[in-house]
């Protein structure tokens, strides 16, 4: 069973390339495939009867309760007879119903058997997942091949149509069979139905699953989706949506009706959908002048009689109903093959233009005849004994039916009546000649690979109808496991009973409709327009779309302060909760220390002025002036390492300032919208407010000793520092260190990207992909990085000349002289405070970044007074050098000291006596510091490369040219590409 | 433990900070966004210390005796976010310049496409937009046609026409 | 086998460090990172199969926990440590074929690598921290690094896209930020097995309130509505490698984040109701908002935001099947996710752009590009038996299993998500590979190298489909772990010497 599985499997796989080759006699191959699955069926036929179950179990994911198990029983059997039979027939009469020129033959072949190996797997399945699996599987399959003319714009409406209203089923069903298998406590078919349970949430889950086989066999409301995939071609129609995929939805009510059709939910729904579904169905069919929508809609009907049989809980009519899925299969199938020969044989499917196609093409009119007479039930016929049986049925058990006993009863006789009106429309649409009718087609006869499988279909119709003692014994097994009522039987005479009265009767009605069929064409049923699926199944589509455009605009608003905004609110919000009935409360006092109290109040003023002012440098200043308090805080309160960091820090950040908005406009420009303004200022005060109210709140929460109460000692034995925080910055917590320098590194390299953009209106980026920085740097400069390493050709000529370049160099009304040698005088000495610093700071405050920032504001001070021609005289190193390094060094001595048996960034302390120092004690973390050191010059070397020299540069490029500098601006092009 | 909360005047302080800060990051113009992420980040940094623990002497050994110590775990991580800050500012300034370079402002400006979607909400562009249209069966049945061979050329043991 | 903990971290680092330095050398600069990748491979590889339910952990410079940073490899971590550096993997092979398609070797990738290499030590940092503030650190480096790579090439459309980016991705540090400290100062220890017993002494409103803070955070991280609208403004701009690796990646770590606080720091509580409203949420409004979409990077970073949703449930369920069902989605959806990005960016170069109404026929004209999207598409909407659709199975069984009110509508809720996901593909699918071209011309030839990273990348998320057992048995015992707690906790104070 396995192997067929595979079989299909592989040769979907290799579909496209057979029919490369051999073209279309490829299907010819693999029509084997199938055929194999229905020559297993019937070696296995004995197997199965008496019980012994062919099944193939293999373990997928357990967690999930998810196992292939695949067994055989005598539904399995006849569905796998029905999959593989009629699709290997349908397989051949491809061969030459399709053009040798048409497209993507081989796409269609590998999707049709990959279709029936996956119908194969469903029909075989043991665990219910597996089924869905299996399932949807179809779903897929059957989209792709009604999508099979994906030019045409039917083909994909038809193609979403039938995926999104199987796949709607197939998910409520995937819930229900979720709740049932946690209800049951397993997936296993076999076990749920020795021992069904029963309850709401079973029947929650059975009504789910139940909606998912009906939506799958078109019945109502989901009908629609099948007269639509019409627009696949005929092979497939005949194939997925008569014989093969809408029976999977039978095949699963018929699985689980021994166990649930007594459910009062299962009869409801099933009861009332399918008999609907007769008549609807029926109705429509009769209506129709397409042979192909008349068979669509015939197959609508007959599901519902099917699901109605095989759905019941009475033995009889289960029996009745396996006995009509067979039949169904083998005469529709035909049929459509039959329409298919007439539409390639007349280039029409328009019963209103065939006419005399009969008396030219006898052979294709008498197999069509064969099917019809199947399909309205005449003897010798299986259709026939089928429809007697079910009659049989429906009357024996009338006694358990009752109260609705005689309304099914009516429903299905009006079934049978419609169809032998609407099958005797077809016959004579097809092949009739008309009076009225003229137009003369020309008509050819079909090869006999066309003609064969409609015809072995046909006889097999008679054939299994002659010994229907057979059938019965081949499908009595599954029918006696339903829980009502008496075995039926399968007889082609069993006198002039009730039930051959009440087919007489459909005779007769449906031999007048269809004499009158004039008459009626202009006569409609009575259904309100807004309920017809289709309609119902645009306008949700519509209102979709609808609702998500505008819930996306709301949403969406594209806006960052909006979004900003959201996320203050949500802490706001989010954390009231907690903090209201947090059992702490916050105890008030003000501190008396005058420098706190004046550093607070300058934190104030600046902040307010900063949010007031209009100018961009003074809002940056005054932010700096903020930054400074801070510092003073920090010193305060014990942290002197702080304090130093943020003095440089904030002196750093404002030369950043200061290098960037010499080259925007002096004010900020103002906000249009004033009423935004208070909402963003209480927003903001709302913000404010809750992180006060926590730093408040949050500290009397705690009951425990911190982690840090020893690390004082610690730190000096184990970190070999005085300087606890140091220590902690570069041994106890250096991973964080490690990892911080990182960002420094990355955010150097990426500041050096941005400014180091140019003449780029010259390249024509490629959209969306990241060598656009290639263009974009254009050739003359490849790599902004390297760039920054390499001395510019007019950088630095006087090197030599003296250290302080400007002379030689700088504009004079640029220059000032108290300037220069104010930084002549300091440069040096502030690089020996920075390595002292560096140095000690493992005992005093100090360390890597302090020394680093130091040479940083030294390097910035000599840039301020010398241009930029000075700074690659103060700086012969290059940042990305100094970056790079600096990173690999700190990693570099995590990994060695891994190597070195250590943990890694651990530290050793080394101590040697040197003749005039006397004992030296080293701490190798030292060499980590310098790592951090490194990087933090690179850093701020690189800024001053690209925001200042840099952008003097462009700066000059701008003066010299005497216009705005272009470089910037995109190519049209790709403008036009992108916001398309 | 300390039941001794932080200093009011600096919650103050801090509070202000976030706020003001806050405020500014809603504005447009990047420049006030990156003050405004400063002012924040100098607030949560104030608050960090203060809350961290009890107020103490610089924790250095021999400097400070143990017990009169302040915290030291919070000022190491104060550091590391105060240099993290630093670069990030560093970056934010950078993009402001490209901003205004392309376009001679520092402002952020609204998505477009989010803006398309919003005009979209208001007209009903569902069903010209494709698979959804109105036909009628019939209609679609009509122009239904399979690429069937025309059998008139080839007879049924006829060999394969070769492309 | 405690050695490899650090390496995915220090190795990275170093090759970047190293490659910055190496500056104009960018055939060195190649060599550094595909050697550094491989390695940080194996080591995560080698870390899947030693780690069992006694977790690794080093003591970084030796300092013995609480005091020192723990450096903490679990199931989880190992997991999210190989599926993420494979990826990332992969999307290295994908840049590079796409660089090398230039034609000339020199072209200039300075910038990208080092970034590179040091998102990917980011990640790393963050999947292995054993401490709240190094997490906070591990998400630094990373978006520092983001930061770079979502602006290269400094064009119109990035600037803006990523000044978007860059400040709420600030924001929502700062908020971090602040929330670690406001857990310090309450417990006084960012030790995550320290605060995962002290935080149940303290005063559960105060408790409450640091675990929204830390929720707020990660939300914007991993784009959890209301905190989600930045997202699909901010990524499809970016080149299509950044893209990939950030959708498959980026918002995995915020996921990241919530399991591991969630269950290892605060448990079950209020905020789980409040995570389940979120994911609801995320899930339609986000899937609602893929179906606006007629562009299709702007729709898969949709559906990207309305997926989260899905394991954000998982996750809210805070119960084991819940997290396993959890874990597992995010595994498909970062391999998943990624490849779809990259034959988003292979249509943009085939083709010029990604809009669905301009594109067309491809199914036809590029049969091969047409099956890799087919593929992970279908996987992302759950089609079985794709991984998708197993990981969906889980958290659906897991919210049966919960049975509550609200468990079941959001059990409708993700049912309803992956129709419409459907659609939305189906949709896309249509226009862009069947409907009938606007001009039939061939577009420019895709070069071998980055079809092939992409259909590598499709065949690793099919290999999640077959070897979904051994796997999700892997990801139930990673949540039993959590759930526990307790081995976590033991592994980091035990090992106190």
């Amino acid at each position: 069973m396995l192997q067929l599985l595979i079989a299909h499997l592989a040769a979907a796989l290799a579909a496209p390339a057979l029919v490369r080759w051999l073209g279309r006699r490829a299907f010819l191959l693999l029509a084997a495939v199938p055929a194999g699955a229905a020559v297993w069926a019937i070696t296995a036929t004995n197997a199965v009867l008496d019980g012994r179950e062919p099944t193939v179990s293999i373990s997928w994911v357990p967690a999930l309760g998810l196992d292939l198990v695949f067994r055989v029983d005598t539904l399995s059997w006849l569905l796998v007879l029905m999959v593989g039979g009629i699709g290997s027939a349908v397989l051949i009469y491809s061969t030459r119903y399709f053009s040798a020129r048409s497209s993507d033959l081989g796409r269609f072949a590998a999707v049709f058997v990959g279709f029936a190996g996956a119908m194969l797997g469903l029909v075989t399945s043991e665990n219910l997942i597996q089924l869905y699996v299996f399932w949807e599987l179809t779903t897929i399959f059957s989209y792709l091949l009604i999508g099979h003319y994906s030019e045409r714009v039917t083909s994909r409406r038809a193609a979403m149509k039938a995926i999104l209203v199987t796949t709607l089923g197939g998910l409520a069903m995937l819930a229900g069979i979720v709740l049932l298998g946690h209800e049951a406590g397993t997936y296993e078919l076999g076990e749920i139905l020795t021992a069904p349970p029963t309850g709401a949430v079973t029947s929650t889950a059975i009504a789910l699953i139940l909606v998912g086989a009906v939506s799958k066999s078109a019945l109502i409301p989901f009908h629609f989706w099948l007269p639509a995939a019409m627009a696949a071609p005929t092979p497939v129609s005949a194939y997925l949506h008569a014989a093969a995929m809408v029976k999977a939805g039978v095949y699963l009510v018929g699985r689980l009706a021994p166990g649930f059709s007594t459910l009062p939910v299962w009869q409801a729904i099933i009861g009332v959908l399918a008999l609907i579904t007769i008549v609807h169905g029926g109705f429509r069919a009769l209506r129709q002048s397409d042979l192909k929508l008349i068979l669509a809609f015939s197959t609508v009907s007959q599901l519902g009689m099917l699901v109605l049989l095989v759905g019941s809980p009475f033995k009889a009519g289960a029996l009745a109903g396996l006995a009509l899925l067979g039949a169904h299969a083998l005469f529709k199938a035909c049929l459509f093959l039959v329409v298919g020969i007439v539409d390639a044989a007349t280039g029409t499917r328009d019963l209103n233009l065939l006419s005399g196609i009969g008396r030219r093409m006898p052979v294709t009119a008498t197999i069509g005849a064969l099917g019809v007479a199947s399909m309205i039930g005449v003897a010798p016929f299986a259709g026939y004994v089928a429809k007697e049986a079910a009659l049989e049925a429906i009357i024996d058990d009338q006694a358990a039916l009752a109260p609705f006993g005689w309304p099914i009863l009516v429903v299905f006789a009006l079934g049978s009546a419609l169809t032998i009106a609407y099958g005797l429309r077809f016959w004579w649409g097809a092949f009739a000649t008309k009076r009225n009718v003229t137009a003369s087609l020309e008509v050819v006869r079909p090869p006999l690979l066309l003609v064969a499988p409609p015809m072995a279909m046909a006889l097999a119709g008679i054939a299994t109808a002659l010994l229907p003692g057979l059938g019965e014994t081949l499908l009595r097994p599954h029918a006696r496991t339903y829980p009502l009522g008496e075995p039926g039987h399968l007889a082609m005479w069993s006198g002039f009973s009730p039930a051959f009265q009440v087919t007489l009767a459909a005779f007769a009605i449906g031999i007048a409709v269809f004499l009158a069929r004039h008459r009626l064409s202009g006569w409609r049923i009575p259904w309100p327009e807004q309920w017809d699926g289709d309609r119902v199944y645009r306008n949700t589509l519509r209102r979709v779309d609808q609702t998500a455009a505008a819930t996306t605009a709301v949403v969406q608003r594209g806006s960052l302060p909006f979004y900003l905004g959201i996320l203050f609110l949500v802490v706001v919000v989010g954390a009231l909760p907690g903090l209201l009935t947090a059992g702490v409360e916050a105890n008030l006092w003000l501190g008396t220390d005058v420098i706190v109290i004046a550093a607070s109040i300058a934190i104030v003023a600046a902040t307010v002025l900063a949010v007031r002012a209009r100018r961009r440098m003074k809002a940056v200043i005054l932010a700096g002036i903020t930054g400074y308090s801070t510092a003073l805080v920090f010193l305060v309160y014990g942290a002197p390492d702080l304090a130093l960091t943020q003095v440089l820090v904030e002196t750093v950040t404002l030369v950043v300032f200061v290098l960037v908005l010499r080259r925007l406009p002096i004010y900020f420009s103002d906000r249009p919208l004033v009423a935004s303004r208070w909402l963003r200022l209480s927003v903001a005060a709302v913000f404010g407010l809750l992180v006060a109210g926590l730093a408040l709140l949050v500290p009397q929460a705690r009951i425990h000793e911190p982690d840090s109460a020893d690390l004082p000692t610690t730190a000096e034995e184990f970190g070999g520092g005085k300087n606890v925080v140091n220590v902690i910055l570069v041994d106890t917590r250096a991973w964080d260190t490690l990892g911080e320098i990182s960002v420094l590194l990355a955010a150097a390299t990426g500041v050096a990207s941005l400014i180091f953009l140019r003449h780029r209106s010259t390249e024509r980026p490629r959209p969306g992909s990241f060598e656009e920085i290639s263009g974009k740097l254009g050739a003359s400069e490849p790599d902004p990085v390297a760039r920054l390493r390499r001395p510019r050709h007019d950088e630095a000529p006087t090197r030599r000349a003296s250290w302080l370049v400007a002379g030689v160099t700088l504009a004079p009304h640029r220059r000032s002289v108290i300037l220069e040698v104010a930084v002549r005088f300091l440069y040096h000495t502030m690089i020996v405070v920075a390595v002292f610093l560096l140095v000690s700071g493992h005992n005093a405050p100090g360390g890597g970044f302090v020394a680093g920032l130091v040479v940083g504001i030294a390097i910035t001070a000599r840039y301020l007074a010398g241009g930029r021609y000075e700074l690659s005289a103060a700086a012969p190193l290059q940042p990305a050098f100094l970056l790079g390094s600096g990173l690999f060094l700190a990693a570099g001595t995590g990994l060695a000291s891994m190597i070195f048996g250590g943990e890694v960034l651990e530290s050793a302390i080394v101590r040697w006596t040197m003749p005039v120092f006397g004992e030296i004690k080293l701490v190798t973390s030292l060499i980590f510091d310098i790592g951090v050191f490194l990087v933090v010059i690179g850093l701020m070397l690189d800024i001053l490369r690209s925001l200042g020299a840099e952008l003097d540069h462009q700066g000059d490029v701008l003066d010299e040219d005497g216009e705005p500098v272009r470089q910037a601006l995109e190519p049209a092009k790709t403008i036009v590409r992108r916001e398309s | 433990m300390s039941v001794l909360g932080p200093d009011l005047f600096l919650v103050i302080a801090a509070g202000v900070l976030i706020a003001g800060g806050a405020f500014l990051v809603l504005e447009r113009s990047l420049t006030r966004v990156a003050v405004g992420l400063i002012l924040i980040g100098n607030g949560v940094n104030i608050l960090f210390l203060i809350t961290g623990g009890p107020r103490g002497g610089a924790p250095i050994v021999d400097v400070t005796p143990e017990e009169a110590m302040a915290d030291p775990l919070p000022q190491a991580m104060i550091l590391t976010a105060i240099v993290i800050t630093l670069a990030l500012t560093a970056f934010l300034v950078a993009m402001a310049h490209r901003s205004w370079q392309l376009h001679r402002h520092d402002e952020v400006q609204d998505d477009l496409e989010d803006r398309r979607i919003a005009r979209l909400a208001a007209i009903e562009t569902a069903q010209e937009r494709g698979d959804i249209g109105i036909v009628t069966l019939d209609e679609e049945a009509a122009g239904v046609r399979d690429e069937t061979a025309d059998i008139v050329e080839e007879h049924w043991l006829a060999e394969e026409d070769v492309r | 086998m405690t050695w490899l903990v650090p390496l995915p971290v220090v190795i990275p680092l170093a090759g970047a460090g190293l490659a910055v330095a190496l500056g104009r050398r960018s055939q060195l600069q190649r060599i550094v990172s595909v050697v550094s990748l491989t390695s940080i491979l194996a080591a995560s590889l080698g870390l899947l199969f030693t780690v069992n339910d006694s977790p690794l952990v080093v003591q970084v410079a030796d300092w013995p926990a609480p005091i020192g940073i723990s450096l903490v490899a679990d199931r989880l971590s190992a997991l999210m440590l190989v599926i993420s550096s494979a990826v990332t993997f992969c999307v290295l092979l994908f840049a590079l074929a796409q660089d090398l398609a230039l034609g000339d070797p020199d072209s200039p990738v300075a910038i990208f690598h080092p970034t590179y290499l040091v998102l990917t030590a980011g990640v790393s940092i963050s999947f292995l921290a054993g401490d709240l503030f190094n997490l906070y650190v591990g998400f630094e480096v990373l978006l520092g690094a983001s930061y770079v790579l979502i602006t290269l090439g400094g064009t119109r459309a990035r600037i803006r896209a990523g000044t978007i980016y860059v400040v709420m991705a600030i924001a929502s540090s700062i908020v971090f930020l602040l929330a670690v400290a406001l857990i310090y100062s309450a417990t006084g220890t960012v030790n995550m097995a320290q605060l995962a017993g002290r935080l149940q002494e303290i005063d559960p409103g105060i408790k409450l309130t640091l675990q929204v803070l830390l929720l707020a955070a990660f939300a914007v991280k991993a784009a959890i509505f209301p905190l989600s609208a930045w997202l699909p403004d901010s990524y499809p701009t970016a080149p299509a490698p950044v893209t990939a690796v950030f959708a498959g990646l980026l918002t995995k770590v915020g996921i990241y984040g919530m399991l591991r606080t969630q269950t290892l720091l605060f448990g079950e509580g209020p905020a789980d109701t409040v995570l389940m409203w979120a994911a609801l949420a995320t899930m339609i409004i986000g899937i609602l908002g893929a179906v606006a979409q007629t562009d299709l990077k702007r729709l898969l970073s949709f559906t990207l935001v309305s997926h989260i949703g899905l394991m954000v449930f998982g996750i809210a369920l805070s119960s084991e099947a819940g997290l396993a069902g959890a874990i597992f989605y995010v595994l498909h959806h970062i391999t998943v996710q990624t490849s779809l990005f990259l034959v988003a960016g292979l249509i943009e170069r085939r083709e010029g752009t990604t809009s669905l109404n301009r594109l067309g026929g491809l199914a036809r004209s590029a049969p091969l590009l047409a099956a890799l999207f087919l593929v992970p598409a279908f996987n992302l909407s759950g089609i079985p038996p794709l991984s998708g659709f197993l990981g969906k199975l889980g958290l659906l069984q897991a919210g049966v299993e919960a049975a509550t009110p609200l468990a079941y509508v959001l059990v409708g809720g993700s049912i309803l998500t992956s129709l419409l996901t459907l659609y939305v593909f189906a949709k896309a699918w249509n226009k862009a590979f069947w409907q009938p071209p606007i001009d039939p011309t061939q577009g420019t030839r895709l070069p071998a190298g980055m079809l092939g990273t992409a259909a590598a990348l499709v065949v690793l998320g099919l290999a999640l489909t077959f070897a979904a057992g051994p796997l999700f048995d892997y990801a139930t015992e990673a949540a039993r772990d959590m759930y526990a707690r307790t081995p976590y906790i033991e592994a980091i104070l035990g090992s106190t010497p």
